[in-house]
């Protein structure tokens, strides 16, 4: 484990490096309360003085290709998980170097010495087996002292119940077990896993093997070579629009051969031929079968990396991707639930997005508010949901009852309506304008006057083509809604 | 005592549970796999919603998928109907060029879709994606922004012929309820014109009235 520093981050000033949560922070900024992993409105609200980074992992990957040459130099065969991350199987390397400690002490010493030329922090090495153990055992090492652990099932049995959300999430399931009584992995490896797996399905049984050592999967089906994909350039590609776009091409043919195979791969190694005739290659694991945006993120980052750090001298003019680690998971059906359809599904969206681009393809999650277009917090699809900027919970007085207008316009849409004696006669549809038949309201509307927000009423009118919803304010009517 | 009481024998008969056996009114309200169902109005009678909640059905197994070329179409009201929230995904798209390919590509991956069909979209365009929709399986909703789909799409058409609210009156109450009397036709209404009503209360129960005399619904629209 490699922690990074943003090269754009002022040095002089407290710095929050978010996605939707907090993956990094400055000193000053943990002091008041910040953890990584905390909720981003939370640290924010922790910490206003803060200068806040949105996260960028393909730079994050370019920072941390250094570190994963110079341990490929030692060992070969790494796996990078994420930026940051990376496993490295070290059986045959062990006899090499006399053993794990010395192996884990040249690892170090090495990094150390990185250390020194990077701009980063401290490089944590772990030993044991499996990647799950290896992972939490690096978590407990220090700079100074990696951790080798001999004993990986006593040692799993002393984590906590949490460490298993970064590899499987599953934040319900691992709440009931600790309404159940349980609290670390040993307590929960003590279960028989049949009574896990008819309890909570697939991930219950998932947990089971990951507190008893046996997360990496063992799949003895052949890779047959066709399923690597290749592509070759007579022109180098040096651009990165250009590399983009091969990458992508790229990881989705990967996937469609495989899942005519009826596999999904957990583990794939691309390879970038250099037009001076050099090559390079970097393996990437993924605890779930990736998927095509998670795959075509990967060659990304990697692509990107090797091309800003001048490691593909003169360009690219071939490029594979080979997948290894395959497993059925993908295929796995579930029995509440078509996983094969949601796969598919996925699939189809990932496709619109890249014809639309992404803030096209649209979740929305339900939040408080007044106003119908104030209770759907969107976020785009594949991404993490947005935090609530209204509570859902809170009682919301005046809210806008049901049923809600199926349509609702982003902004509120200036309309025409006539008045006599301030009760609403007309309201203008496009050319025409049509008798208002009743009517609801009005019904006050009170702004956020701090923010500059003035008052306004609210009318449901209704005419003999429909019904709707208008806000009046400052004598202006706006469409908030149509019950189409 | 006299007032509330119920006549012996009849108590029975209305709590007693009906099984679930669908009248054919209620079958035009059950989107089926591979078919087109055209739901033709004007914006403001109720289409949209009707839409969305013939999408609840097939949410409750896998992702369903609302195609928006307004950019107007709430998720609030779909699951208000019934469709789930983490199953609904709303891809908006109001380019006559990416419309087909965007729709071929949901087709490929979505079991039901509802999709807006923008006015000027070719008919041969409309024609292969029916054809895929058959061949994936896919259940579809379309609803025209222009003057209908062209012949031999839809598989079952309900025209909305009007609309009614209840709840609101010179400025008291609110909106509650709606009554929307809707026509069915096509080889989904095998092939004769039906018309009938459905009650919709904000909730994802959807009443359907059958064998309304027209005239007497459209006596009280508006």
């Amino acid at each position: 484990m490699w922690s990074l520093t943003r090269p754009d981050a002022p040095s002089d000033e407290p710095v929050l490096v978010v996605d939707d949560r907090v993956t990094g922070a400055t000193e000053d900024v943990l002091t008041v309360g910040v953890t990584l992993g905390m909720p981003r409105r939370d640290a924010e609200a922790l910490a206003p003085f803060a200068t806040v980074l949105v996260r960028d992992l393909a730079d994050e990957a370019r920072c941390f290709e250094p570190v994963v040459e110079m341990v490929e130099n030692l060992v070969p065969r790494v796996e990078v998980v994420s930026p940051g991350l990376m496993f490295v199987p070290v059986a045959g390397a062990v006899r090499f170097y006399g053993g794990e400690g010395p192996l884990a002490a040249e690892v170090a010493k090495e990094l150390d010495e990185l250390t020194g030329d990077q701009r980063g922090g401290d490089a944590l090495v772990g030993i044991a087996d499996g990647p799950f153990a290896a992972r939490w055992a690096a978590a407990t090492a220090t700079s100074d002292e990696p951790h080798v652990v001999a004993d990986t099932i006593g040692f799993l049995s002393r984590l906590d119940l949490s460490t298993l959300r970064e590899a499987m999430g599953g934040e319900e399931m691992i709440d009931t077990f600790r309404w159940l009584g349980l609290s670390t992995l040993g307590d929960l490896a003590g279960l028989p896993r049949e009574t896990l797996a008819s309890r909570f399905g697939n991930p219950g049984v998932l947990a089971h093997r990951l507190a008893t050592g046996e997360d990496r999967l063992v799949d003895p089906r052949d890779i047959h070579p066709e399923l690597g994909v290749q592509m070759s350039f007579e022109e180098p590609l040096e651009s990165l629009d250009a590399v983009a776009f091969a990458g992508r091409n790229l990881a989705e043919r990967l996937l469609k051969g495989l899942r005519a195979a009826g596999v999904a791969p957990h583990t794939v190694t691309v390879i970038v031929e250099a037009a001076q005739g050099s090559t390079r290659e970097r393996i990437w694991r993924s605890a779930d079968p990736f998927t095509e945006k998670a795959l075509t993120d990967r060659v990304w980052w990697q692509l990107r990396a090797w091309v800003e750090t001048a490691g593909v001298p003169g360009g690219i003019v071939g490029l594979s991707i080979t997948p290894a680690d395959l497993s059925g998971e993908g295929r796995q059906l579930g029995l509440l639930t078509d996983e094969s359809s949601s796969i598919e599904a996925d699939r189809a969206f990932a496709r619109a997005q890249a014809l639309l681009g992404p803030d096209r393809v649209l979740q929305g999650r339900a939040q408080g508010g007044r106003m119908p277009g104030e209770r759907v917090a969107w976020s785009r699809w594949g991404e993490p949901e947005v935090e609530w900027e209204r509570d859902l919970d809170a009682p919301w007085p005046g809210a806008t009852p049901s049923p809600s207008p199926a349509l609702v316009p982003p902004r509120l849409q200036p309309i025409d309506v006539e008045w006599d004696a301030g009760l609403p006669t007309r309201i203008r549809l496009g050319s025409r304008w049509e008798p208002v038949l009743t009517w609801s309201g009005p019904w006050r509307l009170s702004g956020r006057w701090w923010a500059g927000e003035r008052d306004a009423d609210r009318y449901q009118l209704v005419t003999s083509v429909g019904a709707f919803l208008c806000v009046v304010s400052k004598g202006k009517a706006f469409l908030a809604g149509v019950y189409d | 005592m006299g007032i509330h009481g119920v006549t012996p024998g009849f108590a029975e008969d209305i709590t007693t549970p009906l099984p679930v056996q669908y009248t054919r009114e209620e079958g035009f309200l059950h989107l089926q796999p591979g078919r087109v169902t055209e739901l033709i109005g004007a914006p403001g009678t109720g289409l949209t919603r009707l839409g969305l909640k013939l999408l609840a059905e097939p949410s409750r197994v896998a992702s369903v998928v609302a195609l928006d070329t307004r950019g107007w179409i709430s998720p609030e009201a779909a699951w208000e109907t019934g469709v789930l929230a983490e199953r609904l995904v709303i891809v908006r798209c109001d380019d006559l060029i990416l419309w087909p390919k965007v729709t071929a590509a949901l087709l490929e991956g979505v079991r039901a879709v509802y999709a807006e069909v923008p006015a000027l979209i070719k008919d041969h365009d409309l024609r292969r994606l029916t054809g895929l929709a058959r061949a994936r399986k896919v259940a579809v909703v379309m609803r025209s922004m222009g003057n209908g789909l062209p012949t031999g799409i839809a598989h079952l058409r309900l025209r909305a012929l009007g609309v009614t609210w209840e709840g609101a009156d010179r400025g008291h109450g609110k909106l509650k309820k709606r009554r929307l009397v809707l026509e069915a036709s096509g080889k989904g209404a095998a092939g004769i014109t039906r018309r009938f009503e459905v009650e919709d209360e904000g909730t994802d129960a959807v009443r359907v009235v059958s064998d309304v005399v027209i005239d007497q619904a459209r006596r009280s629209v508006g």
